[in-house]
């Protein structure tokens, strides 16, 4: 590491340029990661390369699924948190990318009784970061009246005495203050996790997404595939309020019908979908059934050749 | 989906193919064979001759000619020459010049232009998905330069009917195909204000391409997971509704293409419902969708399906009489009576209600029967629902005799539940709220416990239950060490129901003094809430 990191933190703090002091950041949180991993590779140098460095992820992944791991004295989960609270936006992308893992295990591990205290300061600060981000305010939309002229359309029949009769929609209802994890907020906690790595999703990586995919469908069935044997384990059911599940299909829209390209991200996340539509029949959850049959559809139409016909193809005639 | 492209299925069969041109009209065959020796000056020549074409003309036609055969790279080949021109300054002129009095003529040959320039991209385009993708930037940047120019051409936007067919076809592929090469080049902020450009101008699209676009749009907008900020349109805007981010932007969208769909002016496309449905009920507005499944045509979908549909948009948001109306009549004996989705709602709903619970019943009782097969799995739920109608129709019923006998079926369906879906937490709580009623304390404490184990005392109903079971075995202290722990667990507007047991826990020890001070403290709560609850505090009450 010496090689790739000739400035000291003296030398560095004396520069002024913000940018600069990002890089020592990152400088800083490679080496205290490079003392916790086996192996940091010379490449990672930087925030955006520790995001996007499949080595450090896997290792990453597999110490969090480790099962000691998230506990109070938890080094991997200290740094999660030091990471997070640095100021460069970068390394706290780098945090985000590990939510679908400290939340699936997390949630899967708390009727088992163990200390989770080290992932609840991770899922702590994420809720904290967005409560005064959000000032604790709601975040809500409206949903538009048609009889009312937009920029996409013109009101046929505009009556004038009607007032402007907008839906409001709560995305995302106030936040309180959480010092500590209540058992009663934890999935509004993690819930909120899932939001904030949901708006930075077109940034994570696609192994990142296939992570979350994997627990959406373990939360769903409690069955956990093991990839290295053909058996599969049955774990406990977990409760997925509406707080859990609204954003988590909102990431699982993404994942099965976003712009990326990866062919085993749509398979994983068809397959939790699927999952989920069968829990919310276990569930019988109104909301949750039309939401999870109506993707189920839409991926299935997105697949079929006979509905995708590509109208910008030249037209085949050869006359001028 | 764009994205899932295959690689160009251009023809390759050699079935008769003809040029034609003013006129005249000639087979390929000898031009294909001069282009499979590599005599591309020839073939040129000999299409100019026979046809009587310039050399622009003869290219493009030749562009055309291999990029049908699959020959994007010799279709590239030919195209440069003249595509390239299109960018520069002194053509561009010139073919606005000529357009400047719109006659066909002058039409023709922008369109030949513009055509030549069109094919390139899509050349680019197939190109690129047989490779790699760098080439996308350089076919959006050409489908920009496209509709640059034809922006020139019509300062005004696209005159209707004045515009040669052929050219207005090609206008609306190149709009339709630029935010879509955007997105192949991984552009996604300049895809969004592409979306934005081709749709809040007038480049006279039919309704058709116009809805492909704006589902097109409204689908990005939805699962990009990018926020792009609202559409900024100044004096443009002229008192319109103006979404103020992308959500609503996607939902805006939808809406104006269902509306477009009752209205005849596209044709049904089940896309657009589904990705209403799922934004519209992850985000609490299902009486939104009700209202387009009700404006929907007759035909369009089986009104049974209708009708759960409906069901299932008036239960999300508590409407429970309305849903069983509807599900009265998708499950009449007529209809579909055994449709596992509508049962199993329609036995919910009715568990919930002691009126409706002997209806209940029956609904719960042939979704346990109709349980084979795929839908194996939903024979818990089915149990489930029958135990919990049984126990609430037994709250009504008119004899002692009468309400044991459907407390013990309703136990023995719920035990059975359990027995197809172990650790299922709503059954186990199911189980101790219904021995706790049956006055089988001990069983009742078990399940009450197992349940806080398994939800990590995360659900206060839980604690509650416990508390309860306890101070029925008159065993208060530890009913009030559970109250305390239960609201360490619980977020303060929520501690109401906590607080009243707690009280109470204190008057059943004769320790009034302390159950006032835990009512002046549930008193100040509800102060507390009534003060700082804004309108939007929905969610957080204080429950009492």
């Amino acid at each position: 590491m010496s090689s790739s990191n000739p400035g000291s933190p003296s030398a560095t703090a004396t520069s002024s340029s913000s940018a600069s002091s990002f890089s020592s950041k990152a400088h800083s949180c490679i080496q205290a990661l490079s003392s916790i991993l086996s192996t940091v590779p010379s490449s990672v140098s930087s925030s955006s390369s520790l995001l996007h460095d499949p080595t450090v992820s896997s290792q990453i992944s597999t110490l969090l699924r480790d099962p000691d791991s998230g506990s109070g004295d938890n080094n991997l989960c200290r740094w999660l948190y030091d990471t997070f609270h640095s100021p460069d936006p970068e390394l706290k992308l780098v945090v985000l990318r590990f939510v679908p893992i400290v939340a699936g295990i997390y949630l899967s591990r708390i009727a088992l009784r163990k200390s989770l205290a080290g992932f609840e300061a991770i899922l702590l600060a994420l809720y904290a970061h967005e409560t005064t981000a959000r000032d604790g305010q709601p975040i809500s939309v409206n949903v538009p009246d048609l009889t009312q002229p937009s920029i996409y359309h013109e009101a046929k029949s505009s009556v004038k005495t009607q007032a402007t009769e907008l839906n409001l929609a709560v995305i995302s209802p106030t936040l309180e203050p959480h010092g500590t994890v209540r058992s009663s907020r934890r999935a509004r906690i993690v819930g909120v996790a899932l939001e904030l790595y949901y708006s930075k999703i077109s940034q994570m990586p696609v192994s990142s997404k296939l992570e979350f995919c994997e627990f959406c469908d373990i939360w769903a069935t409690g069955i956990q595939n093991k990839p290295s044997s053909s058996s599969s384990s049955k774990q406990k059911t977990i409760l997925l309020p509406w707080e859990l599940l609204q954003p988590s299909l909102r990431i699982l829209g993404h994942c099965l019908l976003g712009a990326h390209k990866s062919k085993k991200l749509y398979e994983a996340a068809s397959m939790a979908t699927k999952s989920l539509y069968e829990r919310s029949l276990h569930d019988i959850d109104a909301k949750a059934i039309l939401a999870t049959s109506s993707l189920l559809r839409l991926e299935k139409m997105a697949l079929d050749p006979k509905l995708n016909v590509d109208h910008t193809e030249i037209d085949m005639s050869l006359a001028l | 989906m764009a994205d899932d492209e295959t690689p160009s299925q251009t023809q390759e069969s050699s079935t008769a193919r003809e040029f034609s041109a003013n006129g005249t009209s000639m087979s390929t065959t000898d031009v294909e064979a001069k282009l499979d020796k590599g005599n591309i000056e020839e073939a040129e020549s000999s299409l100019r001759e026979r046809l009587s074409l310039n050399s622009e003309e003869a290219r493009t036609l030749l562009g055309r000619l291999e990029y049908q055969r699959g020959n994007v790279e010799a279709a590239l080949r030919h195209l440069n020459p003249n595509s390239s021109s299109v960018s520069s300054s002194n053509y561009s002129s010139s073919l606005e010049n000529n357009c400047a009095n719109l006659d066909s003529q002058s039409q023709q040959a922008a369109r030949l232009v513009l055509e030549g320039v069109y094919l390139k991209v899509k050349s680019l385009q197939k190109r690129k998905l047989n490779f790699v993708f760098i080439g996308f930037v350089e076919a959006a940047q050409d489908c920009t330069n496209i509709l640059d120019a034809v922006g020139r051409i019509f300062p005004q936007g696209i005159p209707d009917a004045q515009v040669e067919s052929k050219l207005q076809e090609m206008i609306s592929k190149a709009v339709e195909l630029l935010p879509e090469l955007l997105k192949q080049a991984g552009k996604y902020q300049e895809a969004m204000a592409a979306y934005r450009r081709v749709l809040l101008n007038p480049w006279n699209l039919d309704n058709d391409c116009c809805g492909r676009i704006q589902k097109a749009f409204a689908v990005f907008l939805l699962h990009s997971g990018l926020e792009a900020g609202p559409p900024s349109l100044g004096a443009q805007a002229d008192g319109a509704y103006v979404p103020k981010n992308n959500l609503e932007e996607a939902i805006l969208l939808l809406l104006v293409l269902m509306r477009k769909i009752h209205h005849g002016d596209i044709q049904w496309d089940p896309s657009v419902l589904d990705h209403l449905m799922y934004r519209l009920s992850l985000c609490s507005q299902t009486p939104v969708l009700s209202n387009q499944l009700e404006e929907l045509k007759p035909g369009v979908f089986h009104r049974t399906e209708r009708w759960n549909l409906l069901a299932l948009c008036c239960s999300g948001v508590g409407q429970h009489k309305a849903a069983m109306n509807l599900l009265r009549e998708s499950l009449h004996i007529n209809e579909r009576p055994n449709d596992l989705t509508a049962l199993l709602l329609a036995a919910k709903i009715c568990s919930e209600d002691s009126q409706l619970a002997a209806e209940g019943v029956g609904y719960a009782q042939r979704a346990v029967d109709n349980a084979k097969g795929v839908d194996e799995h939903l024979k818990g739920v089915g149990l489930r629902m029958l135990g919990l109608c049984l126990g609430k129709q037994a709250k009504v019923s008119s004899s002692d005799f009468e309400r044991s006998r459907l407390q013990n079926e309703a136990l023995k369906c719920l035990d059975s539940a359990l027995s197809f879906e172990q650790d299922n937490p709503d059954i186990i709580f199911e189980l101790g709220a219904h021995y706790a009623e049956q006055r089988n304390l001990n069983a009742a404490l078990r399940f009450a416990k197992k349940y806080i184990d398994i939800t990590g005392g995360s659900v206060m109903k839980g604690w509650r239950l416990l508390a309860l079971i306890l101070s029925a075995q008159q065993r208060f202290t530890e009913a009030e060490v559970v109250t305390d722990a239960a609201l360490d667990e619980t977020g303060k507007w929520e501690q109401g129901p906590l607080l009243r047991l707690k009280a109470k826990l204190k008057v059943s020890q004769s320790r009034p003094m302390e159950a006032i001070e835990t009512y002046c403290y549930l008193l100040a709560l509800v102060q507390a809430q009534r003060k700082s609850s804004g309108p939007m505090k929905i969610d957080s009450q204080v429950q009492i």
